[in-house]
């Protein structure tokens, strides 16, 4: 178990821009720039992740209990794999709050922002962790594949119960709604398959790449 | 002279089949202590001078994965002895203490007093079993190196060794640049400061070379043998021993005078190092300057007489700000730490911070404080408090090396705050006040200046240590304060050549139009050697004072920055405005609209209103005109979701002063729209979206929330005769609750038309659910409507 808040000097503009669902337009900067700075005024960066070994045949996480995977997707994803890291983030409920009282203030724009805003700074907290993670286990000979959560391709978010379990995500303050929703709704779960580098692996793509999403219609498609 | 370490162990234990599965290898010092000598004994016979205990894992913390926490003190202790019997009296033991494996507050979850605890634990045992150093190692964060370097200085007097692992990227994982490690662990009274672990010898020579450059600690490295790879099966070093070898004089050439090796690497290369080194000249170093640096996590900041001015941001003070003063008091600190951002937005280089509220644990306050800023900016801190408890509570908590703020001639000063400074390694602040008060003239500042450094070096802090204050009164009570003060600076610099520092305003105290008072000061002080003014940042005059001073002095060279800033640019600026003026009022107003401009709408719809344009005519013709251009922009991918939504704030603007002016118009929207993200779903920032944009072009919308049930929804549209209900659900499992609205609205008898929409959603689900109409986006959801409601 390992719990990381990562610090915050910035917060990735571009990033920003591209879940806003601005690609390159022109927008203006100062909206942009105001959003991230409130940003990390009011987000409580944090996450947690473990180590577990996994069973390629069976596809299964060698948790107590173990966490059998469902979903081919996510399944050939983790082909080659015998330990996974399970990780959980969250940058808490506070900004959660801001986005919508911003928006009942008919701040439309700069709430829209300062969600996307909160995605960026969830996403890098867990790229903080992951460096994090890559210092540990590369040590072993081992390298990592990018990061999977439930609903990517066909990995159903049925099994987001099984991801809160594993991840120890409650240690966060992150849990499910009845319908599969997290809580801080600006959190994430996600998968890490780790692999020996010699070992030749079906899926090669070490960066999640938009264009192997199915989701053609995404506002943050790069 | 140049030291050789050993090698790996746990290759060695692994290979010799020594470690079986849940066993903790520390353990071995207790149960096969002849084992562990046998390895040290082949390090020695390959011609290291110094050898490592088997210790690696054997802090409390770490012991408690084995449950063997209670027995630290017993592995340490049959550590060293199990190193001493191959050892003898001429080779050298050093003591190793591994990462406790977790992160230290406020980056992780373990406590500052408990690593703190742990690693003293271990270092007193190691200190008992008789180790020649102790050795904090592999480290990926400098917290955690400075709670184990405390605990070291805290329970032995032995040398200590500090080696952090950095990643590719030359930093550690937690940020750590090696110049900010060496002048941090310099500070603290490390003894030998070095890398190891993570990247092989290769990769190390420039961060060896940098720590070399910023400290003149010996410099330790132990690389691995190379990137880690999989042979067989099993995990290897691919480096073998000559080319380990064959980089030992490239690293002795960058500064290093202590090597061994980490991961992958064996007797074998220890004697390969030995082999290329055996006629290598002996290393000569020159002193370096010391020049103040001072340094956050990750970040080191110079002062020095010949760089650039180093603006101390001052906000971070509760003097005389209430609201300020009551976040402290209350622990919400989101003053502080908004006034830490907008300083250091506003240039300031260093960050001043001073929790002087009444009745508070003010120690408490500035731990909270240092500990929130440092996870926010990366500017060093500067702790400002007279009381001693404060200040080590602060210089505790910080990973960096801070500035004191500040060290006088007093006595209970320089008894209690000069120990506090080099325990935590920071520099000080010095104020030429003395116990009979306030010195006058330039002569008598420098006497009291001359008290405070020899007192504070005979302590042992050293050149690069301190930053002088001029001390500045005001020139309403004594006309030549401001000589007074430029003659110190003056002073300052030809005694000691060391940084300089002061607060400007007070000189300005009583007199009328402070502001040019004080930056005229401010520029007259940069010319007689201020350093490092303690000052608002936001102050735009001072900051213009700073400038061109800067270009006037040479420290811009030929004004380039002045010349690029724009403040000194005559460039007109665009006047957008102008284009509004050829337009007419109605043609303004929807331009305004489309380019998102909601400030420019009282005055334009007081143009329009001026003119006599009838309400429902600039609705129609600049509202709802603009709405639908961009409308069409959106759908053809030519303007973006946040453009839209600046444009509905434009309407939002536009509609309230309308409302404003006409009431009655009121109510007469174009239709009613309940809206509504479907139960079991908390997401409804698109949901609002859409809202948005249906209130702002003329709906009457009723918003539901989220997480609204089917009964709500059908109830609430047949209560207010609804023309269209508006359905959100964003993910496949809550999708379904889409279904069952609809079904009941059938079977309720209502004929509002349903638009349904959702990430999850698609045309063929929302038609299977029965819905009328399927809106991919927010822009289609309103022209849906649009078309029904003119239908």
């Amino acid at each position: 178990m390992a719990i990381f808040n990562s610090p915050f000097f910035e917060i990735d503009k571009s990033e920003t821009k591209r879940y806003a669902g601005l690609r390159q337009s022109e927008f203006d900067e100062k909206i942009i720039e105001e959003a991230c700075e409130l940003a990390r005024l009011i987000i409580h960066p944090t996450g947690n992740w473990e180590i577990y070994n996994y069973d390629d045949k069976t596809q299964t996480i060698l948790s107590t209990p173990p966490f059998h995977i469902q979903g081919e997707s996510i399944k050939k994803h983790l082909k080659g794999c015998d330990k996974v890291v399970m990780l959980s983030a969250t940058v808490g409920q506070e900004i959660e709050d801001k986005i919508t009282s911003l928006f009942k203030e008919g701040k439309y724009a700069l709430s829209l922002i300062l969600d996307a805003a909160a995605t960026s700074a969830v996403e890098q907290n867990a790229d903080l962790m992951e460096k994090a993670i890559f210092e540990k286990v590369s040590r072993q000979g081992y390298k990592m594949k990018w990061r999977f959560s439930p609903g990517y391709g066909d990995w159903p978010i049925e099994q987001q119960p099984e991801m809160i379990r594993t991840s120890k995500a409650d240690i966060i303050g992150v849990h499910l709604t009845e319908s599969m929703m997290l809580e801080p709704r600006k959190s994430i779960t996600a998968i890490i398959g780790l692999y020996l580098m010699e070992e030749k692996c079906t899926n090669v793509e070490q960066k999640h790449n938009c264009a192997a999403c199915d989701k053609t219609d995404c506002l943050a498609r790069k | 002279m140049i030291h050789i370490f050993d090698g790996a162990m746990g290759t060695i234990l692994q290979q010799k089949g020594l470690l079986a599965p849940g066993y903790c290898p520390e353990l071995l010092n207790v149960d096969k202590p002849e084992e562990i000598t046998a390895v040290h004994q082949q390090y020695i016979d390959a011609g290291s001078t110094i050898i490592e205990t088997n210790t690696f894992g054997a802090s409390p913390l770490k012991l408690a994965h084995y449950n063997l926490s209670e027995r630290a003190r017993e592995i340490n202790i049959a550590a060293v002895k199990a190193a001493r019997a191959a050892a003898g009296d001429k080779i050298k033991i050093a003591g190793s203490m591994g990462p406790t494996g977790k992160f230290i507050k406020p980056l992780g979850d373990l406590d500052f007093e408990d690593a703190y605890e742990n690693y003293k634990v271990q270092a007193a045992a190691l200190a008992e079993g008789g180790a020649d150093y102790i050795l904090i190692e592999t480290s990926i964060d400098l917290q955690e190196m400075r709670a184990a370097l405390l605990a070291a200085k805290e329970v032995t007097k032995l040398p200590v060794i500090c080696q952090l692992s950095y990643s590719e990227d030359g930093r550690t994982v937690t940020g750590t640049d090696p110049q900010t490690a060496a002048i941090t662990l310099d500070a603290m009274g490390a003894d030998i400061i070095g890398i190891n672990c993570s990247l092989g010898p290769e990769q190390l020579v420039p961060i060896v070379k940098i720590l070399s450059e910023n400290t003149e600690k010996p410099i330790s490295v132990q690389p691995n043998a190379g990137l880690p790879q999989l042979v067989n099966g099993k995990t290897t070093f691919p480096m073998g021993p000559e080319d380990f070898g064959n980089w030992a004089p490239k690293l002795v050439q960058s500064g290093a005078t202590y090597i061994g090796g980490c991961c992958g690497t064996s007797p074998a290369h220890i004697a390969a190092i030995k082999d290329a080194l055996k006629d290598f000249p002996e290393p000569t170093f020159k002193p370096l300057r010391r020049r103040l640096m001072l340094s956050s996590r990750s970040k080191t900041v110079v002062v020095d007489k010949e760089l650039p001015t180093v603006l101390i941001g001052e906000r971070i003070n509760p003097t005389g700000r209430k609201k300020l003063a009551a976040e402290i008091k209350d622990g919400s600190f989101l003053s502080v730490k908004k006034e830490a951002m907008d300083q250091v937005k506003a240039g300031a280089k260093l960050l001043d911070v001073n929790m002087g509220v009444g009745g508070i644990d003010q120690a408490k306050a500035m731990k909270k404080a240092i500990t929130e800023i440092s996870q926010l900016t990366d500017a060093p801190l500067v702790i400002d408090t007279s009381d001693p408890d404060v200040l080590e509570a602060g210089l505790r908590a910080y990973p960096g090396r801070a500035l004191i703020n500040s060290v006088s001639a007093e006595k209970e000063r320089l008894r209690t705050f000069i120990p506090l400074a080099i325990k935590y390694g920071a520099a000080i602040l010095c104020l030429p006040l003395t116990d009979d008060g306030i010195p006058k003239t330039a002569e008598e500042r420098l006497k009291v200046m001359d008290i405070i450094i020899s007192e504070a070096k005979k302590a042992g802090l050293k050149d690069g240590d301190f930053l002088l204050d001029g001390l500045v009164m005001t020139v309403a009570a004594d006309q030549y304060a401001c000589a007074h003060v430029l003659n110190t600076l003056r002073l300052y610099r030809e005694k000691y050549g060391y940084p300089a520092t002061m607060g400007l305003s007070n000189i300005s105290f009583g007199l009328p139009n402070r502001p040019l008072i004080n930056s005229t000061f401010f520029a007259m002080c940069l010319a007689a050697g201020l350093d490092a003014p303690i000052m608002n940042p936001y102050d735009e005059q001072m900051q213009n004072a700073l400038m061109a001073s800067m270009a006037l002095l040479g420290k811009d060279p030929n004004g380039k920055d002045f010349s690029t800033n724009e403040k000194n640019l005559s460039v007109p600026k665009k006047a957008a405005v102008a284009k509004q003026e050829d337009l007419t009022p109605l043609e303004a107003i929807k331009q305004a609209v489309i380019e998102g401009n909601a400030d420019a709408m009282p005055e334009l719809l007081e143009k329009a209103f001026a003119d006599n344009i009838d309400p429902n005519e600039l609705t129609e013709k600049a509202l709802t005109a603009a709405m639908n251009e961009i409308g069409v922009d959106f759908g053809a991918g030519r303007v973006f979701l946040p453009q839209v939504l600046l444009s509905a704030e434009a309407m939002r603007s536009a509609f309230n002063i309308i409302k404003e002016k006409y009431p009655a118009k009121e109510g007469e929207g174009k239709g009613t729209v309940v809206l509504a993200t479907v139960k079991g779903d908390v997401h409804d920032l698109g949901k609002n979206i859409v809202g948005a944009l249906l209130e702002n072009s003329g709906f009457n919308l009723i918003d539901l929330g989220k997480d609204v049930p089917a009964e709500e929804i059908v109830a609430t549209a047949i209560k207010n005769d609804a023309d269209i209900v508006g359905l959100c659900a964003l993910m496949t499992t809550t999708m379904t609750e889409i279904d069952e609205v609809i079904r009941q609205l059938k079977e309720s008898g209502n004929t509002s038309k349903v638009i349904v929409g959702g990430a999850a959603l698609t045309q063929d689900y929302a038609d299977e659910a029965g819905a009328d109409y399927y809106a991919q986006d927010a822009v289609i959801a309103l022209n849906i409507a649009n078309d029904i409601i003119s239908k």
